[in-house]
């Protein structure tokens, strides 16, 4: 029993070692200008703001990543985008399991206060996310996803939920 | 086992401050922890 005891004592702190390194990356992400990979990092603060007409999107889809940050709470994070009919759009997967609801927080939140700033090649939007559930347009939405990106995106998970898409709409 | 415990206390110190001050160490980690992240929220 107490070998049995101890055997747990040293697993438990041979864990402890992974996890205060994964803790203590994500929280030195919290501090920094954006995000890196998966760890949410802080307010975009470097870049220009940018002011004038609706830009041409469609330079995104060269682009693999964009950085955006909610301003409720003020977090930043990668993901991906893609311009569908001069509209440009975000979304996020594994919207449909448990874990994947844990840890992508952020659509919950954009749901609920969407004003964000969107980071793109050192210039930052402001913009207002728009979740879309339904229509027709998510055709070609899914099909501009996933003819950029090796996503499994179609319209029937965002119509079920697996994916949250929303559209970022001008202004703040 | 007490000398143990030392030794753990002083990896986990040393964990710390690699991950806050050695260059490339914190992408380490993260791009770990993504891999394994992404295989469990499949």
């Amino acid at each position: 029993m107490k070998i049995t005891m101890r055997l747990i004592i040293i697993i438990a702190c041979l864990l402890l070692i992974p996890f205060t390194a994964v803790a203590t990356a994500a929280i030195k992400q919290r501090f920094a200008d954006g995000p890196n990979r998966v760890f949410s990092g802080g307010p975009l603060v470097s870049g220009e703001i940018y002011s004038g007409p609706e830009p041409d999107w469609s330079f995104v889809n060269t682009i693999p990543t964009i950085e955006m940050q909610l301003l409720d709470p003020p977090r930043s994070r990668v993901i991906w985008t893609v311009e569908h009919e001069a509209k440009l759009y975000v979304w996020s997967g594994y919207m449909g399991t448990t874990v994947g609801r844990l840890w992508k927080r952020w659509p919950v939140q954009a749901e609920r206060n969407g004003k964000a700033i969107l980071r793109i090649n050192d210039t930052r939007y402001e913009r207002e996310l728009v979740r879309i559930q339904s229509g027709d347009e998510l055709d070609g939405i899914t099909a501009a996803i996933t003819s950029k990106y090796p996503s499994r995106t179609t319209r029937t998970t965002i119509e079920t939920g697996g994916v949250w898409l929303f559209e970022a709409t001008p202004g703040l | 086992m007490k000398y143990f415990y030392y030794v753990i206390a002083v990896v986990l110190v040393v964990t710390i401050l690699a991950v806050l001050f050695l260059p490339g160490v914190d992408d380490f980690v993260e791009q770990t922890f993504q891999r394994y992240l992404g295989r469990a929220a499949r």
